[in-house]
């Protein structure tokens, strides 16, 4: 069972953070709200995604599981204006998922969640550095390092406490030096990971200008990327490999 | 073996060699222009071109979609028409530059003007290529899909241009054109029954019929010709293909499909370097571990026919792609990306494996005419297999290394291994290449307790 009203916001924010790694996903419908966990082919990002109940203008569900065609479930969230509600009610019998935009009415074949790649475990890992910044800054650096080249790397200088982002192209370079008055927060530790812009700027671009961005990171370590969306009552972890330079 | 004894073992004598043949040679061409004069004389009756045979077609872009299209005949030398398509024979006997030349300005392309779609008067009424069989257009798909050469009257409006002036610069070589008026066949076509099944099946889409050729046997050189002919792909799809479109084309399909095939295999364990020198390119080919990244960085040399400053710096230009592949055409090196990814991807698959794949070719000097992406397709294939000119000369030295290779214990260390055979330093190639800057790692690496 499962039958929730949503603000077209905030469906479309959680959908968009796993559309940029994946075209398919599973939904779990847990009774506390949603939750999505995927990983790219290449097994190079993942995404673990957690909606509360209380993000939705009504919810109702008891743990089942549906697999989703994202683009297209984008698509007809799209149809709604930012302020409208979207009711959204799965049919168990026919594994259709009924979608209601004010009086628009469209129903969506699901797959089946057998079909759809396995979902990733989560690595556990120790990283030594934590910086948090605000989501235009993380945009800021992304955008000025995609001029550049095609990798970006992250890191903190321990000494000088200062966390940097560093581009090295053809013929031009970027640098950016964000200090402790710069960041909401900075805990220094060794780290040094050289990442691929082609997966960061897709994940930055679900991320909130205005968000509280925390990334971990260590010292040719993946980077761990999370931040909140629907007023905190949303949350996305990204992880993305980094590309090895010392091997 | 050992990267440095690899390495070492690669002496550049036959280069060296190489390059002193070419410096006498380089007068062969303007003695083989005034010969292909004089054939053209003598085989040229009132204006028609009799006893001609036509190895293959060429289709091309200017003006499209209402482009020229033309019958490749060697004029004078119809005995020998096979020699004169391009492909893979060519390396195998070891073709210099002149030699290419010789042949491609050997061939008269006898050309009129088509629309790609709908090529002739009669299929006017119903656009489509797939239909038009009859006149010029339809003589030339008949050349295509054949698998030998067809003999051909040509009828010619006028004297062929040569192209080529005896003494004047030869910097972009094309071979003698003439504007042809019609042509009709001498003999029946011999159409092999696999291009038969592609022709006659018009639900069947391109990049799958052109997959089945690939796997029937038929290398990308024939696919290429039968694709720009327009012979293949659901109906309403086919159109005349101009020849540099449908090389690339059929490089990145088939390099599609082979990537498909190892993209759950396992992967290589070793760091492997293989080299290859062929018509002054030399190419360095890196394997690694890991899952499929494919990249091309190439490096030409001042005084190359693309840097032609003889003061200027090395020109480098690179492209490359990850698991998943590209999904935009290359900015950079172009169709030299498919046709080294494709001779890369074939050895893989060959294999059963995958790998992080980086390779580097630097044109020389030496290479002081372009004789096409061919050159590239086959010398990164045969850097898995065979010396240049193995075909003629058996005995070649550098055929004891064919197949050989030399490891390393990480990419980085090849790399820092190769680095004093570049024209570039270590980190000029660190900057513009996507591998040397860093190998994408994926998460599982990340995963167990020893990470």
């Amino acid at each position: 069972m499962f039958k929730a009203i949503v603000s077209a916001e905030t469906l479309t924010s959680a959908l968009d953070s796993v559309s940029v790694l994946v075209d398919e996903c599973k939904i779990h419908l847990e009774e506390e709200g949603l939750e999505i966990r995927a990983v790219d082919p290449a097994n190079v990002g993942m995404v673990d995604l957690s909606l509360e109940a209380a993000a939705f203008e009504s919810y109702e569900a008891d743990g089942g599981l549906i697999g989703v065609d994202l683009s297209r479930l984008e698509d007809i969230a799209g149809m709604a204006d930012s302020g409208q509600l979207i009711q959204l009610e799965l049919d168990e019998e026919t594994r259709k998922l009924h979608i209601q935009i004010d009086g628009l009415e469209y129903t969506l074949a699901l797959i089946d969640p057998d079909s759809i790649r396995q979902e990733p475990d989560i690595p556990e890992l120790d990283l030594p550095a934590r910086v948090v910044l605000e989501g235009k800054d993380v945009n800021r650096s992304v955008t000025a390092a995609d001029m550049v080249s095609d990798h970006i790397a992250l890191g903190v200088d321990e000494g000088e406490e200062f966390f940097y982002v560093d581009a090295e192209g053809d013929t031009d370079d970027v640098h950016l030096e964000l200090t402790r008055e710069d960041l909401i927060d900075l805990q220094v530790g060794p780290a040094h990971s050289l990442f691929s812009l082609d997966y960061l700027k897709d994940m930055n671009k679900a991320i909130p200008g205005d968000a509280e961005v925390t990334l971990d990171l260590g010292e040719e370590f993946p980077v761990k990327i999370y931040f909140g969306f629907a007023e905190g009552l949303g949350q996305v972890t990204y992880m993305l490999a980094p590309r090895i330079q010392s091997d | 073996m050992r990267l440095d004894d690899y390495i070492e073992s690669l002496e550049p004598d036959e280069e060296a060699e190489r390059r002193r043949l070419a410096k006498e040679k380089s007068y062969a061409i303007t003695d083989h222009l005034e010969e292909f004069e004089r054939n053209f004389e003598r085989a040229l009756s009132g204006d028609s071109l009799v006893g001609s045979t036509a190895p293959s077609i060429f289709v091309g872009r200017s003006s499209y979609p209402d482009v020229p299209i033309g019958v490749l005949s060697p004029v004078g030398d119809e005995d020998d028409a096979e020699s004169y398509v391009t492909d893979g024979e060519w390396y195998r006997r070891g073709y210099g530059i002149d030699d290419v030349l010789q042949r491609r300005t050997g061939l008269l392309n006898s050309n009129k003007r088509a629309d790609v779609d709908s090529p002739s008067v009669a299929s006017r009424l119903a656009p489509s290529v797939h239909d038009a069989w009859d006149g010029f257009v339809g003589v030339q798909r008949e050349v295509a899909i054949a698998d030998r050469p067809v003999d051909l009257e040509i009828g010619l409006n006028d004297d062929p241009d040569l192209g080529l002036k005896p003494g004047a610069d030869v910097a972009t070589p094309r071979g003698p054109r003439a504007s042809a008026s019609g042509a009709e066949l001498r003999e029946n076509p011999h159409v092999p029954r696999p291009v038969k099944k592609t022709l006659e099946d018009d639900d069947w889409r391109a990049q799958g019929a052109m997959t089945y050729l690939y796997r029937r046997g038929f290398d990308v050189y024939e696919i290429n010709s039968i694709l720009s002919a327009g012979a293949l792909g659901e109906a309403d799809q086919r159109r005349l293909v101009p020849t540099r479109w449908s090389i690339t084309a059929v490089d990145d399909t088939v390099g599609q499909f082979l990537r498909g095939r190892i993209r759950n295999a396992p992967s290589i364990d070793e760091v492997q370097v293989r080299a290859n020198e062929y018509m002054g390119n030399r190419y360095w080919i890196v394997l690694a571990p890991g899952s499929w990244e494919f990249e091309l960085v190439e490096m030409k040399a001042p005084g190359s026919i693309w840097n032609p400053n003889p003061d200027d710096d090395v020109w480098l230009q690179s492209a490359s792609e990850g698991y998943e592949g590209r999904s935009s055409y290359v900015e950079e090196t172009a169709g030299a990306y498919y046709a080294a990814r494709l001779g890369v991807l074939e050895h893989l698959e060959s294999i059963g494996r995958q790998a992080k794949c980086l390779v580097l070719r630097e044109v020389s000097d030496d290479y002081w005419a372009p004789v096409g992406v061919w050159q590239v397709r086959e010398s990164v294939r045969n850097a898995f297999e065979g010396v240049p000119g193995e075909a003629s000369d058996p005995d070649l030295e550098r055929a004891a290394l064919a197949g050989e290779y030399g490891e390393a214990e990480t990419f980085h260390a090849a790399l820092d291994g190769l680095a004093p055979q570049l024209p570039i330093s270590a980190a000029r190639l660190r900057r513009k290449s996507e591998l040397a800057a860093g190998l994408q790692s994926n998460l599982s690496a990340f995963s167990s307790p020893d990470g």
